[in-house]
């Protein structure tokens, strides 16, 4: 059942010697075998991207190393790499079908709506001094939750318990301060 | 994602020495000989006094040799199909046998029961328990071997491994209480190791026997 000798069997000694432990001749396998398992992948999966192709690749090596005691140094060793090649392929190739039945692929995008008064990373910045000013002119409790919450940063519960106020409470004043500014900031007409 | 070369190097990096596997051919008459003697000990625990079975006649040691002789072929075969680039030839090899096997056991059975006769049967069941659980402890054994090698193919080798600890359970099966080689014993002991087999390619495809697991062990 031993079939005629390859030029890749040559590689058969190496796996023998990474077998028994030898890190040099495993890493020295390893390089020797990635470039031809990349070529198979690229060969039978010509649509992948490189990525997709390295990570292929990379799982076949896995496999190698996971399943490296069932070489038998007897047989020649580039059947015995293919058999892995191939069933990883198909492998990948299932777990492929599996994500893109459930997943749907969407282009990144700069903006999450197209509306412009949505895109507020570029919207133009208001006047600093006017923000200072219209939160100067809350009320006390507005104000307080204003500074605690989005300037200083604090959470809800860190806000509360510097306040001495309840979280509900805190809650409601950033409400109404929020309407507070929005309407004294918004834009004369 | 991770840099090829870094995982070579990953990989290579404290490389611990295996054992090569044995043969196919060697691991699974190691375990049939195991296995042989649990089934031999066991059937003798649970023996029950009466007549046995008529050994000298060919319509009941045919059987049991084309039995053993599918244990053997279907263990080979169960070894083989975790072994990256076996042939195929041990699988064919099993396949045969155990045609051979349903083959004499049919031609051996004396068609004369109706099915209610056969549905009836319920002593039987108790060889079914033998055949499934008492074969649990060997099924157990064989998984633990067939993990260590490479299974690409769960269904088709548990498939095959459920075979192999059928046929030589039904042995016991057919030893530890008086029985008649006929009709009633084939539809129950065959049903169970059917069972067996179905149930075990269908568990090992979806639980991946975690035979899989050993392909994603991380380095």
């Amino acid at each position: 059942m031993t079939a005629p000798a390859q030029p890749g069997d040559a590689l058969g000694p190496l796996m023998r010697a990474a077998q028994g432990g030898d890190a040099a001749a495993y890493a020295e396998l390893l390089r020797k075998i990635a470039p031809q398992v990349r070529r198979v992948v690229m060969r039978q999966r010509a649509f992948a991207g490189i990525a997709d192709v390295e990570d292929l690749v990379q799982d076949v090596l896995l496999s190698v190393h996971a399943v490296r005691a069932t070489y038998d140094s007897s047989r020649p060793f580039v059947p015995w790499l293919l058999a892995i090649v191939r069933n990883r392929l198909a492998d990948g190739a299932r777990r492929y079908a599996r994500t893109a039945r459930r997943e749907i692929q969407v282009d990144e995008s700069d903006v999450t709506f197209f509306e412009v008064e949505t895109n507020t990373d570029t919207a133009e910045l208001g006047d600093a001094d006017a923000v200072r000013e219209a939160v100067r002119a809350l009320p006390e409790g507005q104000r307080q939750a204003i500074e605690l919450l989005k300037l200083k940063e604090l959470s809800l519960k860190e806000a509360a318990e510097e306040s001495g106020t309840s979280v509900g409470a805190l809650k409601v004043a950033t409400h109404r301060a929020m309407a507070t500014l929005r309407r004294a900031l918004a834009p004369k007409r | 994602m991770m840099n090829t070369n870094e995982l070579i190097q990953r990989l290579s990096r404290d490389l611990a020495p295996v054992e090569p596997l044995w043969r196919p051919g060697s691991r699974a008459v190691a375990w049939l000989l195991a296995a042989a003697i649990y089934v031999v000990v066991l059937t003798a625990l649970l023996a029950k006094s009466g007549s046995p079975l008529e050994l000298a006649s060919p319509r009941v040691w045919l059987p049991h040799l084309a039995a053993i002789a599918t244990c053997l072929l279907a263990s080979w075969a169960a070894f083989a199909s975790v072994i990256p680039g076996h042939s195929r030839g041990p699988a064919v090899w099993a396949a045969l046998a155990a045609l051979v096997w349903i083959t004499t056991v049919v031609v051996a059975s004396q068609w004369h029961s109706d099915v209610a006769t056969i549905v009836a049967a319920r002593h039987e069941a108790a060889c079914v328990a033998v055949i499934v659980l008492g074969g649990a402890p060997l099924l157990v054994a064989m998984v633990a071997m067939l993990r260590r090698g490479a299974p690409f193919t769960p269904g088709t080798t548990a498939a095959f491994a459920a075979l192999a600890v059928g046929a030589i359970t039904n042995i016991g099966a057919c030893f530890w209480r008086p029985h008649a080689v006929d009709d009633v014993m084939l539809v129950w002991h065959g049903g169970a190791i059917v069972a067996l087999v179905l149930a075990c390619a269908v568990l090992a495809r979806l639980v991946p026997l975690s035979l899989d697991a050993g392909l994603r062990r991380s380095p």
